[in-house]
């Protein structure tokens, strides 16, 4: 297995795959922190969502907004979610997939050896967006008055959730990615879903946030506060075991799919 | 002990399509056996049953007794170059080798190694985006070298390839049987092979039609057809063959055609009677005219006609010859 996962991560990292959805993972991540400095508190004092209504800065000080500020990265678990499609069907889409069941015929053993795979890269992206997240949004903030020490130690509570979040939307990735070989379908429907129909399905039935794979993250994220429940969701190892069903469910789909499929 | 690849009683079937039909045969260690048959004749299925990529409808396709599956280190058993097999564009040829490599186990010095043996060490660190049909051919026989296989298996290997390629494929093939390899090599032109094969499987329709030695089939092709023969005597040479027994036909005003006639009967026939020729033309079947009645003269709904007098164990090659 550790061969197959070395295999695998010699393959993507040759690759633009990796570099280009971290770059533009930094760089929109970039420009959310800039979003929170140049947005007014609203009244909750908490950073980002309020109105802009005159140019100026706002420096965070409040745990939530400096926690807003250390987790601004979040969304970037699209790319990890992509990360781990990717893995897959650009195997189908260069017809590499030949190759890599020739050396490795047990197909299941190929997806399995994906999968523990993609959650490295994917908590190694959430470690990665952190990093950058803390020296951008810390330099900006100590030039702006605020306390980089702060900043620092939100850390622990922001985290582990974002990390272990990352790790299950690559595994989920995977699975999607196995299921739907064909790389353009796969990605329209992965950002089809998370962009556009998880929206439109929670604001039809509110009830439904909890269940869908951005609710689970959400309660998942929550890790070290477990404040889940607060907004309908699960708590986090609750949110935790459900992205890692949805994950391990299309996992098994695609693998089931895949052995079956003859590949000419 | 079992052959280092066995296929009995193989059928797959796409949807409607047979695509192969109860197919068996043979492939011994230490020769190059050629598996030989038109396009579209099953002969990339059978190759990709074999090697786990497409299940199998009906019967059996193993490597020394275990499907390839079963096989314990997959890629230093069996070596494949197959078609529409491809690379990532934007990777370098030598880290393609790497993730085969590490995948499989193999020690990375063998990257290098290969590269130089299939004459690709100076371009290792090109992206294969940029390689010719040619170089990506051999890319892929790297590929399946990398485990120092004992069993090789090529389709269409020279795809691609410039003479001086084909030529040195043919030694690399030749050397491989001689180190008690095992070579199957798919083509659709036998003429390619001659040079190459020691035992052939032909195949039509997915079904088997022949699988016999290169010496034996050539023994079929060597049988004369007649003589073509150009001569200023055209009218003494016609009152002499109508003196005879013999078919002949005359072509233009200077030329003729005497069926079943050899050179060792008219030559001397010539010389007695004194009778001035230009041209002396010896027709007889070629290796490959055979291949093509064999194959197009196959038919697919009377499968008793030759697949069944040859497909028994009784005509494997190997110890025959």
């Amino acid at each position: 297995m550790i061969r197959i996962m070395r295999s695998e991560w010699l393959k993507l990292r040759t690759t633009a795959v990796p570099w280009v959805l971290t770059g533009i993972a930094l760089i929109i991540n970039a420009l959310l922190i800039l979003a929170i400095f140049l947005t007014r508190p609203d009244t909750n004092g908490r950073g980002g969502g309020g109105t802009f209504v005159s140019p100026g800065y706002t420096v965070p000080h409040t745990t939530q907004q400096l926690r807003n500020l250390v987790g601004s990265g979040f969304q970037g678990y699209l790319f990890a979610l992509l990360l781990g499609t990717l893995l897959v069907t650009s195997e189908f889409r260069h017809k590499t997939v030949t190759t890599s069941f020739l050396v490795t015929p047990v197909r299941a053993t190929l997806v399995a050896g994906k999968l523990l795979t993609s959650a490295i890269l994917g908590a190694a992206l959430a470690v990665i967006m952190l990093v950058a997240t803390v020296i951008g949004g810390g330099l900006t903030l100590s030039a702006r008055g605020g306390s980089f020490s702060d900043l620092v130690h939100q850390i622990p509570a922001v985290a582990p959730g974002m990390i272990l979040v990352f790790a299950l939307f690559a595994i989920l990735g995977v699975g999607v990615g196995s299921v739907l070989t064909n790389q353009v379908a796969a990605i329209i429907v992965v950002l089809g879903w998370f962009i556009i129909l998880e929206g439109i399905l929670t604001s039809l039935v509110h009830s439904a946030f909890k269940w869908v794979p951005t609710g689970a993250a959400v309660a998942a994220a929550n890790l070290t506060r477990d404040r889940g429940a607060d907004f309908g969701l699960f708590n986090w190892w609750q949110g935790a075991l459900l992205m890692l069903g949805y994950g391990l469910f299309f996992a098994a789909l695609g693998s089931f799919i895949l052995t079956r499929r003859d590949i000419t | 002990m079992p052959s280092a690849i066995e296929v009995h009683g193989l059928s797959k079937r796409f949807g409607p399509v047979h695509a192969v039909d109860d197919l068996s045969f043979e492939v011994a260690e230490g020769r190059v056996t050629g598996f030989l048959g038109p396009n579209g004749s099953g002969k990339t299925t059978t190759l990709r049953v074999l090697l786990g990529l497409v299940s199998i409808t009906k019967g059996t396709a193993t490597f020394s007794g275990k499907r390839y599956v079963d096989l314990d280190h997959p890629v230093r058993h069996v070596g494949a170059v197959l078609e529409a097999t491809s690379f990532h564009p934007s990777r370098r040829a030598e880290d393609h080798l790497k993730t085969v490599a590490i995948g499989a186990g193999i020690p990375l010095e063998r990257v290098d190694e290969t590269l130089d043996l299939v004459g690709l060490s100076e371009v290792a660190r090109q992206r294969v985006g940029k390689f010719s049909l040619g170089m990506r051919q051999r890319l892929q026989l790297a590929t399946a070298l990398l485990g120092d296989p004992q069993i090789l298996i090529l389709d269409e290997p020279s795809n691609g390839l410039d003479p001086q390629g084909i030529q040195w494929l043919r030694t690399f093939i030749r050397h491989q049987a001689s180190i008690g390899h095992a070579v199957l090599v798919s083509s659709h032109l036998l003429s390619e092979m001659e040079e190459t094969v020691d035992d052939v499987v032909i195949v039509s329709h997915g079904k088997l039609v022949l699988q016999t030695t290169l010496a034996e089939l050539a023994s079929r092709a060597g049988t004369s057809t007649g003589m073509r023969i150009r001569t200023p005597e055209m009218a003494r040479l016609i009152t002499l063959l109508n003196a005879i027994p013999v078919a002949y036909r005359q072509t233009a005003p200077d030329m003729m055609t005497i069926d079943g006639a050899t050179p060792e009967w008219f030559g001397p026939f010539a010389a007695q009677n004194q009778i001035v020729l230009y041209e002396l033309v010896h027709d007889r079947g070629s290796l490959e005219d055979v291949f093509l009645s064999l194959t197009h003269g196959f038919d697919a709904t009377d499968p008793g006609l030759m697949g069944g007098n040859h497909a028994g164990p009784g005509s494997m090659p190997g110890g025959s010859s």
